[in-house]
């Protein structure tokens, strides 16, 4: 069957397979090939079969469809064509379906992307910046800056109040624990809490917290409000002001 | 608690050279590993330059507080997690001025996966797609995010982890030591248990193996060793695409007495 090639810079990003039905090419996510970024337009171009040949039509779109480094209104495409939108270049792989019995005669897949390769920081920023920019919309005040505490309620302990300042927060009796717990038989590591770039983590040490009164089984994301209790010690978590 | 290590590289089943490196030295109790590439033998190259500088500045600072440090610090880690990172932005600097310097070693850089061990604490150190993975209690968990572009599209929620393992672009890296003059370093600090294994691996492995295998493989294996050998394996026979390697390090306890192996058997089973 036949099919296009999505790539950019080089690297194939998807294949799409040719129907019977035209494949769009945009911005918006319902298209066959979306293309997230801004040079694209949100309905940018189509390629369909037209009595029997391939055909790629721009659909009046702001920055142009170009094929084979020319800008088309509408263009037959043969095997090995490449349609440049934005940045990102399709091609066209066409295998003559009628001469092809069974998988062993397929063409075969197009190049793998083998050698491991980096994005540069411009590439880096342009792929993400979209991202970034709808996460901090979606922030209801992004210069209030919350500080997770945990709150001693019951237990013995060093002190009463601690702010998490670091990646690892250790609760137990060692001297490496922010969160000092006393007595006899207390565990030095008796569980540990880590930060993450979602939130902070509670998981186990040689004893086995309770959030909210049950056990946790693996890392436990904890919640403005948890109730943590580690051996006798209970602790609040809390985002403060 | 004492360490058991137990490492393996192998070129995989298709690829003709081995761009992985790693090293232990138990001395330190510092574990290394790298990924590298440019292809051509200027893989390894990268791979083996960035091991010996992370491992010789490390050694160095051991000996001398006033050895310097590279990169700007995180403030949120402890000073010898910061240390680790210092001898990655070395390493950074290294590889990319070699690269710099012949023009046959042009574009070369590397992955590195960085465990060291004091005490209990593990600081742990990353740039690209090597990862470090947590067995504890039974459970898988992976200690690094990838610096790929699909994980960290995954991340930011536009793909999803099913069409990530499918995708075509998974080579490509968004960080990599020795690529450009400055990298950003991944580095966290985790408080280690014992019963605890630790795997750090090339992409060879975690391309290869599932999680699931990862687990059951470390969960029953005699030994760290026993682990790193049948996890190779493991790759190979799953198609080894990819030169793999690994580093497997079992946490156990300074004399293992009865008490301290029901605990382990407790916790395992439970």
């Amino acid at each position: 069957m036949s099919r296009l090639v999505l790539q950019f810079e080089g690297a194939v990003l998807k294949e799409i397979p040719l129907g019977t039905r035209p494949v769009t090419i945009g911005r918006a996510p319902d298209n066959d090939i979306p293309i997230d970024n801004l040079a694209v337009s949100n309905y940018h171009a189509r390629v369909y079969v037209e009595a029997g040949s391939l055909v790629v039509e721009d659909l009046n779109s702001l920055n142009g469809s170009f094929l084979n480094d020319i800008r088309v209104e509408r263009a037959m495409l043969k095997d090995g064509d490449a349609i440049l939108i934005g940045k990102h270049h399709i091609f066209v792989d066409q295998v003559h379906d009628a001469a092809v019995p069974a998988d062993g005669l397929r063409k075969a897949p197009a190049p793998r992307v083998n050698e491991t390769m980096v994005l540069d920081t411009r590439e880096r920023r342009e792929m993400f910046e979209q991202a970034v920019a709808a996460g901090e919309r979606s922030q209801l005040s992004p210069d209030r800056v919350r500080v997770p505490t945990l709150t001693v309620l019951r237990g013995r302990t060093d002190q009463k109040e601690y702010r998490l300042a670091g990646k690892l927060t250790v609760i137990g009796r060692s001297e490496m624990a922010t969160v000092r717990l006393r007595g006899w038989f207390t565990p030095s590591i008796a569980a540990q809490i880590n930060k993450h770039e979602d939130g902070y983590y509670l998981g186990r040490g040689d004893l086995v917290p309770k959030v909210n009164g049950i056990e946790i089984g693996a890392l436990t994301k904890l919640n403005d409000g948890d109730l943590i209790e580690v051996g006798r010690v209970r602790l609040n978590f809390l985002y403060r002001d | 608690m004492r360490i058991e290590a137990g490492a393996r590289t192998d070129l995989g089943r298709v690829r003709k050279n081995n761009e992985d490196c790693y090293q232990i030295v138990p001395a330190l109790n510092l574990y290394v590993l790298s990924d590298g590439m440019g292809g051509e033998a200027h893989g390894e190259v990268a791979s083996t330059l960035a091991v010996q500088t992370i491992m010789a500045h490390c050694e160095q600072a051991e000996n001398s507080r006033a050895t310097p440090t590279f990169g700007e610090p995180h403030p949120d880690v402890s000073e010898r997690t910061n240390r680790l990172a210092s001898a990655i932005h070395l390493a950074n600097r290294k590889v990319f001025e070699m690269a710099g310097a012949n023009p046959g070693h042009k574009g070369m850089g590397a992955t590195i996966v960085a465990a060291w061990i004091e005490g209990q604490r593990l600081s742990l150190a990353h740039v690209g797609d090597s990862r470090a993975y947590l067995l504890r209690a039974g459970s898988l968990e992976q200690l690094t995010a990838d610096h790929s572009l699909v994980a960290e599209k995954v991340r930011i929620g536009i793909l999803t982890p099913q069409e990530a393992d499918a995708s075509e672009l998974q080579s490509v890296l968004t960080r990599a030591v020795g690529t450009n003059e400055n990298v950003e370093v991944d580095a966290d600090e985790q408080m280690l248990l014992v019963g605890d294994s630790l795997l750090l691996c090339s992409d060879g492995l975690s391309r290869m193996v599932t999680d699931p295998e990862i687990a059951s493989t470390l969960l029953t294996s005699t030994s760290a060793q026993n682990a790193a050998d049948r996890l190779v394996d493991l790759a190979n026979e799953n198609g080894g695409v990819d030169n793999v390697s690994v580093i497997v390090l079992r946490i156990l306890p300074k004399q293992e007495s009865v008490l301290d192996r029901l605990k382990i058997w407790k916790r395992n089973s439970g």
